[in-house]
């Protein structure tokens, strides 16, 4: 039935395969609850990010770094000037929330994607080219994927002080490429012997050809794949920094909003406060999380139908 | 028929070919695998030359040397008298745009995600053929010819939407376009349905017919040879047995081996053929130590003393008719 819908969505969009590779796509994520509850939560997560520039335009108050409302001193509960009440010196706390979740996107998407780069470009050179390059990358992979990454930031951070947000996203993506690149190892293995490959040389292509044109478009969904489940980690290790208080001082993420109520005192005593971080790290992670499943089952070869004849 | 009259396109020279064991770290090597041993063939010009053999045989391991998918061990090939053995950079590049090989297996030889058009012209591209519309132009001439039509149907679907026969069809076009010399097929038929194989077969009897193509095609079964193949060549073990014209492998096989495989052919009652050869043990026979001599010794009933310590080289019977066996 959902088989038959998309098959007539699909005719006479063949010229554009982009598009019929990824309505083929959408047809089996739809099917997956998982997928749709990960995407409400992520579409809602996004708006969030989006409105954060609106309250400062409000009023100045409203700035979650800043901004400090006049009359307040204290952390009160909600209120109809501070929906979501006040931290400790009178900051609005949903503006913060907001601000937090541009800033979740940020240091997820960013780290993510840095480690999916260099993970990918890893996993294939090793990979494809084997023998020494292979054994040296890849225990240099096991080096770094045994290295407690959150232990390792907190070393660096109690080094070098107070770290910019952009660095703690750098270094998240240096200690996270190694799950990635030995995955793309492994597939690419198995892609360098299919005979899809020998074709490519018989036909005379370069090296630099078959990894671009042949391995690199079957590699990258898995890639795609993986960095959903990359954006979970670098969120959670980012708000466990924070929390702990080597977070960015200049930065408002919800990491940072949790160390505020728990320095503060305020642990017990202000649900008001405690409560939207949290949530909101749990759920952002597992919208993440969820998507990533929904696309597992996409990509995965044995739900796909290959043998599909017209 | 062809033989002997015009060049050979392709020759091989006792070519050999071993597949060293890695050494283990603990425990006994193994032994290494000897896949083809001492294999002299001549492919002559616009002929479709029959490689014949049991899997095992190393007969795909003769197209893959040849198209440089692997390493030779030892011996030289020629193409059009030039020595081709080991090519490397840009004569390997100019050598393959005259050479190419269609795969078995056409689920896994194409890309999953490329689509028809890419998949076709990606030769063209490689080799700088003509600029992208004639590069089209070119992919929907060679489309058309290997019976996708119309062409502009096929140009952006992908393998996974294509049947068996289509994508055989898609990747002899691929062998097809850049206008080769020499086409290898390694069993191209053998994962299809009989009707579609039939059709396969016709498009490579046209391809020769259109195009010129000297042909090699590679197979386990006697039959297809017979129709498609001016001569055979078989093999066996990596040695060659008996190499022949068509007509005079079925009709008139000297080898036991090749008679062995006449026999295993179905026949049909009154059909005419109903000579069985009986040349193969139904109980291997135990060779003692190394094995030295001819390797269907194990295997044959007519075998003598000297075939266990002795291998037979080919000889020549009649005009184009060679045999490795002591007994003919």
């Amino acid at each position: 039935m959902a088989e038959e819908t998309f098959r007539t969505e699909t005719k006479g969009m063949e010229r554009y395969p982009g598009l019929t590779a990824f309505l083929e796509g959408w047809g089996i994520f739809r099917q997956s609850l998982l997928g749709k509850i990960g995407l409400v939560l992520l579409i809602m997560f996004a708006l969030m990010a989006l409105c954060s520039y609106i309250p400062p335009l409000i009023d100045p108050m409203y700035n979650p770094m800043t901004g400090v409302d006049p009359v307040i001193t204290c952390s009160t509960g909600p209120s109809r000037a501070h929906w979501l009440g006040t931290d400790f010196m009178g900051r609005d706390i949903l503006s913060q929330l907001l601000a937090g979740a541009r800033v979740a996107f940020m240091v997820g998407v960013s780290a993510a994607f840095m480690s999916i780069v260099l993970g990918t470009a890893i996993g294939m050179t090793a990979g494809y080219m084997g023998r020494f390059m292979d054994t040296f990358l890849m225990r240099l992979a096991d080096m770094i994927m045994v290295m407690p990454t959150l232990l390792v930031v907190l070393i660096l951070a109690a080094v070098f002080g107070q770290l910019n947000i952009w660095t703690i996203v750098l270094i998240i993506a240096l200690f996270r490429w190694p799950g990635v690149s030995r995955i793309i190892r492994g597939q690419t293995l198995s892609l360098k012997q299919r005979p899809f490959i020998e074709a490519a040389k018989v036909a005379g292509a370069s090296h630099v050809r078959i990894i671009f044109r042949h391995i690199m478009p079957n590699v990258l969904p898995l890639a795609f794949l993986f960095m959903t489940f990359r954006v979970t980690s670098a969120i959670i290790i980012e708000a466990a920094l924070a929390f702990l208080g080597f977070g960015d001082p200049g930065t408002v993420s919800w990491g940072m909003m949790l160390q505020w109520v728990w320095k503060t005192g305020h642990m017990f005593k202000a649900p008001y406060w405690l409560l939207p971080p949290g949530i909101c790290i749990s759920l952002i992670t597992l919208s993440f999380y969820m998507l990533g499943r929904a696309m597992d089952e996409v990509l995965d070869p044995r739900l796909r139908k290959e043998d599909q004849t017209d | 028929m062809m033989e002997n009259q015009g060049n050979a396109i392709i020759e091989i020279q006792n070519v050999s070919k071993v597949y060293r064991s890695r050494g283990a770290l603990f425990g006994v090597r193994a032994k290494d695998v000897v896949a083809l041993r001492q294999v002299s063939l001549k492919i002559y010009k616009g002929e479709i030359f029959g490689l014949v053999g049991e899997s095992g045989s190393g007969k795909t391991t003769v197209g893959r040397l040849i198209v440089g998918l692997e390493e030779i061990t030892s011996g030289e090939i020629f193409l059009d008298q030039e020595n081709v053995t080991g090519l490397k950079g840009k004569a390997l590049k100019a050598f393959r745009r005259k050479v190419q090989m269609i795969f078995q297996d056409p689920y896994q030889s194409l890309n999953p995600q490329r689509s028809v058009l890419d998949t076709v012209s990606e030769p063209l591209s490689i080799h700088r053929v003509g600029r992208s519309a004639d590069r089209k132009e070119m992919a929907h001439k060679v489309l058309k010819s290997v019976g996708l039509s119309p062409p502009e149907a096929f140009f952006y679907r992908y393998p996974h939407r294509l049947s068996g026969g289509q994508r055989q069809r898609v990747a002899i076009a691929r062998a097809m376009v850049l206008n080769p010399e020499f086409v290898i097929a390694d069993e191209p038929t053998s994962m299809l349905d009989a009707s579609i194989s039939a059709q396969i077969f016709n498009i490579l009897l046209k391809m020769r017919s259109t195009f010129h193509v000297t042909q090699m095609f590679i197979t386990h079964s006697l039959a297809a040879a017979r129709y498609l193949c001016d001569r055979i060549a078989v093999i066996y073990r990596g040695q060659v047995m008996e190499v022949g014209s068509g007509e005079t492998i079925i009709r008139n096989p000297r080898h036991p081996y090749t008679q062995a495989l006449i026999d295993a052919l179905p026949k049909f009652k009154g059909s005419g053929e109903i000579k069985q050869y009986g040349t193969l043990l139904i109980e291997e026979r135990e060779v003692n130590g190394e094995p030295m001599g001819c390797p269907f010794y194990p295997r044959c009933t007519v075998a003598e003393i000297r075939c266990e310590r002795e291998i037979p080289g080919l000889r020549m019977l009649e005009e184009g008719h060679y045999v490795a066996c002591f007994n003919v």
